[in-house]
């Protein structure tokens, strides 16, 4: 693992335990998420070869945060209920663009792009879904951080588990 | 490719960024407020049964403010109406619990019977009394449709202290304080009924 995936890891990993308390508050969240991204994509997309390296970081800034502002204020027009428990954690979309941007992401292929924001979707998702269930049930630390970041540490276990014993079918 | 070209691109980028995001405000900020408003209009009439009221209680204020009780301060009235006729008084009672100040808003009918009590803020111990500001509440349900004299005085208060009502488990000083505060809400409606909704009891 290189030095700036750690950094983007961990930049997500506030989303990903704040955001999850709800599988609408996970999907609200990674759909503004994509959003963003998108819309940031292409206007650096237009932007990066016609600007000198030092201005790119300015502009990378200003185009991030325009875009979360924006798409912030239309969701909490869109549906204030909704956007209040992710509003804390939208901000954090523009530093992620910041730090994407300079990690290569908008350079590598474009299956990698798509399957770097489905995994991470998926994970929002999955683990807002699980978090709500078990909440409902009865388990209230679930709801809570503590809870959410051992049910993040529970999957990664599973997840390597399963990795170590698939080669040896 | 050069500083001067890059230099005018990022000007002409912060002026469209400023642009966008001032008329994203510009066109959303209303329908937020309003939508604010919403919620928590919401959030405070949630106490109310939905087809008591055809106001807008929070905008016809009663004529209560800061006004010290035995055990408790009201700080605010608001009156719920249908068809043009008193239905609901909603008083905002302050009261001191285990922590620190508990605010309360306490809905009683045109007859004196209590039609609900939510908790609005409290900083009481999580896990204990801090439980007074779940919604639903059942602890709080158990008081709708008592009044003033029902039960009589010395019925107000927690079984511990010869009352008739059950405490929070572990929070006995919350309980005490959200039951007086009840209780002092109910006495002023009482005793308040003539300006309050302009009508006497009607049983």
């Amino acid at each position: 693992m290189t030095k700036s995936s750690t950094l983007q890891n961990s930049l997500m990993l506030a989303p990903l335990i704040g955001a999850t308390t709800s599988w609408a508050a996970a999907l609200g969240l990674w759909l503004m998420f994509i959003v963003v991204i998108s819309a940031y994509g292409v206007g650096m997309w237009a932007l990066r070869s016609r600007l000198v390296p030092t201005a790119r970081l300015l502009a990378s800034i200003l185009l991030a945060a325009t875009l979360t502002s924006c798409v912030q204020m239309a969701a909490q027009a869109w549906s204030l209920q909704w956007h209040q428990p992710v509003a804390l954690y939208a901000g954090l979309i523009a530093l992620q663009c910041v730090v994407l941007e300079y990690n290569g992401f908008f350079q590598s292929p474009r299956l990698d792009r798509v399957r770097l924001c489905a995994a991470f979707g998926a994970l929002m998702l999955g683990l807002g879904l699980l978090r709500e269930l078990l909440g409902k049930s009865g388990l209230h630390l679930a709801t809570l951080v503590p809870g959410g970041f051992i049910l993040l540490g529970l999957l990664i276990a599973t997840r390597q588990a399963w990795a170590r014993s698939k080669p040896s079918h | 490719m050069n500083r001067a070209s890059s230099g005018v691109i990022l000007v002409l980028l912060a002026g469209m960024g400023i642009g966008a995001t001032y008329l994203a405000h510009h066109t959303s900020a209303p329908r937020i407020a309003a939508e604010q408003r919403l919620i928590d209009s919401r959030n405070l009439l949630d106490l109310l049964p939905a087809q008591s009221y055809d106001n807008q209680p929070l905008e016809q204020p009663l004529a209560v403010t800061n006004i010290p009780l035995a055990n408790s301060t009201l700080l605010g009235g608001y009156m719920a109406t249908r068809a043009g006729q008193p239905s609901a008084v909603l008083l905002r009672s302050q009261t001191l619990g285990y922590e620190g100040k508990i605010e309360l808003m306490i809905a009683i009918d045109a007859n004196g019977k209590l039609l609900g009590v939510k908790t609005l803020k409290q900083s009481e111990t999580p896990g204990l009394g801090g439980k007074i500001a779940d919604w639903p509440n059942a602890w709080l349900q158990v008081f709708i449709g008592k009044s003033r004299h029902d039960p009589g005085d010395t019925g107000w208060a927690l079984k511990k202290d010869q009352g008739q009502f059950d405490q929070v488990a572990g929070a006995t000083i919350t309980s005490r304080a959200v039951i007086s505060a009840i209780h002092d809400a109910l006495r002023y409606f009482d005793e308040h009924r003539q300006p309050l909704i302009g009508s006497s009891a009607h049983d």
